[in-house]
Parts: structure tokens; C-alpha cells; sequence
């Protein structure tokens, strides 16, 4: 929320004021004023609220009953009411007399009830109006909450289209990522290779380059049990040793990050146990190069194992459970 | 220089802003000046009983002598006479009836001052809407400096405030938004005044850990300092931090420091203190993450000028003119009109380190160009000094003016200033004036960006 960058001596509690505004506004997505608000209140109602249930003319319609209907005025009682007359006059012999009428009675009881009273019907004329205010305010608040919600909806819609196309797009190009010979160091110098194990294939390239197994890892939706993918023929060796909580279910996971490292950590799943969808043939070893036979004893985890040879110099695209990639 | 300090309740343990702010006055003038300070026997601004002995007796030093009120107020009649000068056409012989009714109906004090007003030099008149400001300022304009210490309330629209403004030897103002706003209702320009404001005793050092162990308060929290009143805008700050507590778990405390009139919501993250002592008091803002004045209507902030002291932030309520006014030419707090306002800004002075710092450092630096005791001092003195050496204007009063007309009357009477003389008695009680209310709106309202403090 906060991101105001302070730069020495020079703060303008303007300026921030400004920018708190427009983030307000931001926030808000449409930003509506009070005037576009209550026009639509007004106006369109109809098109955010049950229009049976509530109308947009209601204080219109209060103010045209009161007007139409005979209320009685109120009037207003002070200490000189009683004698005051447009003949001044009559006022000033009224004032001359007072002292010696209140000799007979005492009229500020009378007066304060009066005024009391006064005030009274005052208050509840307000508050009458005041409630039909409140019923047209809240009106105004729900078109408000309505216009909010429609925004919400819109946007969230809108974010998940984003999110789905990010994700295809995500997946479209670990799809078609290139392998560049010697981006990365060999892991272990050639001479020191152990032989290749009968069904394995050479681990040089054409250039005689090592050439280290890459793993991708792929942020799929995971499904519950998708993990667990010890039943997928290829795959069941890496899977009996891994487990979920250590993120990689293959042995040989390598945590270094290669050319195709996405940069996931080493907790996300191995691309090796990309979740088989039902109804897509599993790629077994030696079809594309991808599903990382178990790596020979001896050299340890941390080697991953390398792709199939004859495919070339290229790795080929993993394809996308699925999706294809 | 002798220097007669009026004002309408008076004593070292009482803490009403005009109050606090003539007692600080009197006590700092008293360094350059005799000052004695004339007053009522009351304690109670509401009802205005008669607590304290008549008599003279010394508060911190300074001579006080207190005058007893003819009558209290009675809430009733004083509501009903507002509501008669305030929301309808009425007559100057209403507003003196409200002025009566709202007291400190203290006759024996006007008195006082109008026959020991040739043994003072000055006499500085604080609240210009009470009963004795009214009285003294008429009954001695020529040696009259008031502190109006006003508020944009309806009381200012009404028509026997004027002449004062525009009959007294000078006036002393708060803030450039008082300044602006009295000059537009009295069209009183050609008074001399000036922007003083007040100083705070803040101490040089500050105890935040002892107040934290004190108050067993160990998260970062908002400070409130003041009565705890819906006046004074605590409502709607309720309501907004409640809704930020709501979204932000780990957000500020709120810790409320003052006597509450209306009740405080019951929240684990709201802490009602109680009024204390100024220790306590200046320890919890240096403990403070910053300082929250939700008040509508103010004169002068003293507290939020404390915080700044300390270097302490200020989230004020942008609808007060002088808060706003204060935070933008300080550089020195954030402001809100609305809730989303309220909580960005509070979550920005709370995150933000930087400008949270920044604003502090920019508040005390304002602090004391603008409100430190020798500034303060020396704008009094200066004034005195300057309407010791000022030609009296020909004609008695400052600027041409009368009860709601502006025209013009007044004279001069043995060489001293005469105020704008109050209509005859048939005219008095003519109703021809309009609502205090309607002329207020009539005045220009908004912040000042630049003055004097």
C-alpha cells in the first residue's frame, strides 16, 4: 500500500496527499463522483437492483405527497409570541400590561410547553424526512455496492482469463526452448565417465561435449495424488525413492540450475513426473528423450541422468501431459 | 509593563485550551511584565458554579484574582436561545440575551477590570465568544488585546462580535485560517494583529519505555490526546479505526488519552487511559507512532504542535481549515476527509518509516521556528511595543463599522478608543439580523498555504 519514495530533505505533504487520492481511485477501479452515483441511482436503478423491490424516485415521491397532502404547519412558540401583533402599537401596551397580567397567572409554563411542543413537531418533521433520506442514502449505497460488484466480477473474470493464458503460454515455451551446447560446464570431466550401462546411451554429443541431463520443472495445477506417480512405468524407481515433502521425486533430482531450469526452486515437482493425463500415451524412455531413466549407481544424486541419444543434439520438447506442449 | 491576563477559568489543573493557553501566556509574559490574571471562581465550563474562593491567590507564581458568577447557566434556556440566534432572524437584544445566558455572567469582574484598567498597560482578553470578553472589551477597548481563539462556529456570524474585532487596540491570532475568517465576518483589517498561536512546555527528555511499562502498551499505536467527545470528532475516528482494525490485524493501536463524554468501543486494540499528567502525557506521544486529531473545529491544536515537538507525525481531519492548513505548510502530518483516506494515510505514516521520520523532523523543525516560547514572547512583546509607539486612529475605532450594517460610527472620548456604540433600544430588539449559521456560510472557508505559523 505504502510506496512513497522519500527523497532527502523534500516532502510534500501535498503531493502525497495526491498520490494517496490516486491510489484511492485505483483501488476503486471505475471511479465514480457522487454526482455520476446518484444519477445513476436515479436513472438507471433498474439495471443493478429489483426494480419491484425498491425505487429510484423515492424521495422525489416523498416530497411530492408531503407537498400534495394538508399537514398542518407548525408554528413556533417563543416568550413574545403571545404578545406580539402587527400593530406595534398593541405590542407595546401588550408589554406595558404584562407585569400586571402575570399578577393573575404565570404564563411561562404555558410558554415552555409551547415552545417545547414547537420544537417537538419540528423534530419529527425532520426526522419523517430524514428517514426517507436515509431510505433514499441507502438506496444510493447499494447501486454503489451493486456498480462495485459488477467491477469485481468483471475484473476477477478478467484475471482468470489472464491467468489461464499465462499459464498456456508458460507451458508453450518450456515447450520450445533450445538446448545450447556448452552453456553448461559438464559436471564431471569425460575421462571420468563410467561406461555407459547396456541400454544406455552415449552421454557426448555430436561435439563431444558432455551433455547434462536438464530437467525441467513444470508449475502445473497439481491435482491431489497427482504426485504420486510411482505407477507411471519409467518413473516408479525415481518416485520409490522421493517423497512429497522433498519436493523432487527423482534421485538424481540436480538442483543446479541448467539452460532450462525455469528457475523453479527444487521443491517444485521433477519434470520427470509430469502428471499423466488419462488418455495421453505416456512418453516412455527412448520416445522423447525426456522421462530420465534411473541414473547408474555410483553416480550419486546429484547427477541428473542424460537424455536418450539419438535424438541429436537437441533435447526434445518434453511433451505436456496433455497438452502437448 | 503591567499586564491584566482575562480569561474565564483559570487554575493550574485546568486544562481547557483557551484556559491552558492564557495560563501559558501569562506565565511566559510574567518573565517581561507584571502580569495579574483576572477570572471567575468557576471550574466548571458548563454550568459555570462557583468552585473556587473569591479573592486573590498565586498559581505558579502569578497573582490571580477570582470574581464571583451572578448566575449559572442554565442549559435550557442557553440551547434555546442558540437555536434563536444561531438558526433564525433575531435581534442584537437576543444576542445579548444569548450572550447572558451563555456566560460567565460575571458583572463584578467587568467591573473590576473597568476601574483597575488605568493601573495595566494592557489587558489581554482571551475567548472573544464569553460573556466577559464581550463586557471588558467594550468597557475598555483602548487597552484591549484580544485572543479570539475562534472556531468556525455559528457564534462568529453573530453581529455584537464585530465592533469588538473591529474596536480593540489589537488581536492576536492563532492561525492564518482564524486570522481569514474573523477578518471576513468583522472586516476588521485595519486592527492590528498578528499570528502568535501558543508555545508548549514539551521536556527536553522523554521516558517512552517507562510509559510503555506504565501502561503495559508494548505494540505501536496511535495516540489521541484530548477530550474524548463527539464534538470533537472521536465518533467518526472510532468508527474509521475500528473498520482499520478490522482489515489490518497487525495495524496501530489506538490509545485515547482525556475524559470521555461518549462511549469508547470495547476493543482489545483500544486503550482508554484516562486524563494524565503531563508527563504521561508528553511520554505517550514520544512513545507514539503518531499523533490523530479527528476534531472538526479547532482554533489551535496545542497537542498536535506537542507532537510535532517531539517529532511525531499528525494525522489530522482535513475538514478543520487549521488542521489541514497546519499539516501542509508544516510538511509535518497526512489528513483525511473519508474513510479510505483515513486508512491509507494512517497505513503510510505506519509502514513507511522513512516519511514517518521525515514528517516528524519537519514538525519539530515548525515547531520551533513558529511556536518556540522565545517566538511566541517576542511577537507579544513586539506588539505591545508597537501599540505603545501607535498613533490611535482619528475617530476612535480602527475600521468604520456597525451592527450588521458596516457603516460607519464611533469617536473618541478623552483620547482613547471608543467602541461602535450598541443600537438604541427600539433598534436593539428590531429582528432583522440573520442566523449566525447563515452568515457563517457567507464566510470564505479553506486552509491558508502560507503564513506566519
Amino acid at each position: 500500500m505504502s510506496d512513497f519514495s522519500v527523497r532527502s530533505d523534500n516532502v510534500d505533504v501535498e503531493q502525497i496527499m495526491r498520490q494517496i487520492r490516486g491510489r484511492i481511485r485505483e483501488k476503486r477501479g471505475v471511479d465514480y463522483t457522487e454526482d455520476e452515483i446518484r444519477e445513476l441511482a436515479n436513472v438507471k436503478l433498474e439495471k443493478f437492483l429489483d426494480p419491484k423491490g425498491v425505487r429510484s424516485e423515492l424521495l422525489e415521491e416523498f416530497r411530492r405527497v408531503r407537498e400534495s397532502t394538508d399537514t398542518a404547519r407548525n408554528f413556533s412558540f417563543e416568550d413574545t409570541t403571545l404578545f406580539a401583533s402587527t400593530r406595534p402599537f398593541l405590542r407595546f401596551l401588550r408589554r406595558l400590561l404584562n407585569p400586571i397580567l402575570k399578577l393573575f397567572f404565570n404564563p411561562t409554563p404555558l410558554i415552555e410547553a409551547l415552545h417545547i411542543q414547537s420544537r417537538l413537531n419540528e423534530s419529527y418533521n425532520r426526522s419523517e424526512a430524514l428517514s426517507y433520506e436515509l431510505m433514499h442514502n441507502l438506496v444510493i449505497e447499494l447501486t454503489r455496492t451493486g456498480i462495485e460488484v459488477k467491477n469485481l466480477k468483471m475484473r476477477l473474470e478478467s484475471m482468470s482469463s489472464r491467468l489461464d493464458f499465462d499459464e498456456r503460454r508458460a507451458r508453450a515455451l518450456e515447450g520450445v526452448v533450445q538446448y545450447r551446447p556448452g552453456s553448461v560446464p559438464p559436471l564431471h570431466p569425460p575421462t571420468g565417465q563410467p561406461t555407459a550401462q547396456p541400454g544406455q546411451h552415449n552421454e557426448l554429443d555430436n561435439e563431444g561435449n558432455e551433455r547434462r541431463s536438464r530437467r525441467r520443472r513444470r508449475r502445473g495445477r497439481r491435482r491431489p495424488g497427482e504426485f504420486r506417480t510411482g505407477t507411471t512405468p519409467g518413473a516408479g524407481e525415481s518416485a520409490s525413492a522421493g517423497d512429497e515433502t522433498g519436493g523432487s521425486y527423482d534421485e538424481g533430482a540436480d538442483t543446479s540450475t541448467g539452460d532450462f531450469d525455469c528457475g523453479q526452486s527444487a521443491d517444485a515437482p521433477s519434470f520427470a513426473e509430469a502428471p499423466h493425463e488419462p488418455g495421453t500415451p505416456k512418453p516412455q524412455s527412448g520416445e522423447g528423450g525426456a522421462v530420465a531413466p534411473k541414473p547408474p549407481s555410483g553416480e550419486g544424486g546429484a547427477v541428473a541422468p542424460k537424455p536418450q541419444s539419438g535424438e541429436g543434439g537437441a533435447v526434445a520438447p518434453k511433451p505436456q501431459s496433455g497438452e502437448g506442449g | 509593563m503591567k499586564l491584566a491576563v482575562v480569561v474565564q477559568r483559570y487554575g493550574a489543573d485546568i486544562n481547557g485550551g483557551a484556559e491552558l493557553h492564557a495560563r501559558y501566556i501569562a506565565e511566559r509574559l510574567s518573565r517581561h511584565a507584571e502580569v495579574e490574571v483576572l477570572t471567575t471562581c468557576a471550574k466548571n465550563y458548563v454550568s459555570w458554579r462557583n468552585d473556587l474562593p473569591t479573592g486573590v491567590e498565586q498559581v505558579n507564581g502569578i497573582t490571580v484574582r477570582r470574581f464571583p458568577v451572578a448566575h449559572e447557566r442554565e442549559p435550557y434556556e442557553f440551547g434555546r436561545k442558540s437555536v434563536r440566534v444561531f438558526e433564525q432572524v433575531h435581534s442584537v437584544a437576543d444576542e445579548l440575551r444569548w450572550l447572558d445566558s451563555e456566560g460567565p455572567a460575571c458583572p463584578a469582574l467587568v467591573r473590576h477590570v473597568e476601574q483597575a484598567s488605568r493601573n495595566f498597560d494592557f489587558i489581554l482578553i482571551f475567548s472573544y465568544r464569553y460573556y466577559h470578553a464581550w463586557h471588558v472589551a467594550r468597557r475598555v477597548p483602548h487597552k484591549a488585546v484580544v485572543v479570539p481563539t475562534a472556531e468556525r462556529d455559528p457564534a462568529i456570524g453573530l453581529s455584537i462580535f464585530g465592533p469588538v474585532f473591529r474596536g480593540v487596540r489589537a488581536v492576536m491570532y492563532n492561525s492564518p485560517e482564524e486570522c481569514a475568517m474573523i477578518q471576513a465576518a468583522s472586516g476588521n483589517d485595519r486592527v492590528p494583529g498578528v499570528v502568535v498561536g501558543v508555545g508548549s512546555d514539551v521536556p527536553d527528555r522523554t521516558e517512552p519505555a517507562r510509559f510503555r511499562r506504565k501502561f503495559n502498551i508494548h505494540r505501536p499505536f496511535a495516540v489521541y490526546i484530548g477530550r474524548i467527545d463527539e464534538n470533537k470528532g472521536c465518533a467518526e475516528l472510532f468508527s474509521h479505526y475500528l473498520r482499520y482494525a478490522a482489515s489490518f490485524e497487525r495495524g496501530l493501536d489506538l490509545v485515547l488519552i482525556g475524559s470521555a463524554i461518549i462511549d469508547i468501543p470495547a476493543h482489545p486494540k483500544v486503550h482508554h487511559l484516562g486524563f494524565l499528567d503531563d508527563r504521561d502525557k508528553f511520554d505517550a506521544l514520544a512513545a507514539s507512532d503518531l499523533l490523530i486529531m479527528p476534531s472538526y473545529f479547532e482554533s489551535l491544536s496545542m497537542v498536535a504542535l506537542e507532537a510535532w515537538a517531539l517529532g511525531r507525525p499528525v494525522l489530522a481531519n482535513g475538514r478543520c481549515d487549521v488542521l489541514k492548513g497546519q499539516c501542509i505548510r508544516s510538511n509535518a502530518g497526512l489528513y483525511y476527509e473519508r474513510y479510505e483516506e483515513f486508512v491509507e494515510a494512517l497505513y503510510s505514516l505506519e509502514s513507511n518509516g522513512p516519511l514517518n521520520a521525515h514528517l516528524g523532523r519537519n514538525g519539530r523543525a515548525y515547531f520551533k521556528r513558529h511556536y518556540a516560547w522565545p517566538v511566541i514572547e517576542r511577537k507579544y512583546l513586539d506588539m505591545f511595543a508597537q501599540l505603545k509607539k501607535e498613533v490611535r486612529p482619528e475617530g476612535g475605532s480602527h475600521a468604520a463599522g456597525s451592527y450588521g450594517a458596516g457603516s460607519s460610527s464611533g469617536g473618541t472620548e478623552s483620547g482613547r478608543l471608543k467602541m461602535e456604540p450598541l443600537p438604541n433600544w427600539f433598534a436593539r430588539r428590531e429582528r432583522r439580523l440573520p442566523a449566525g449559521r447563515d452568515v457563517l456560510e457567507r464566510i470564505p472557508y479553506g486552509h491558508v498555504r502560507s503564513g506566519a505559523a
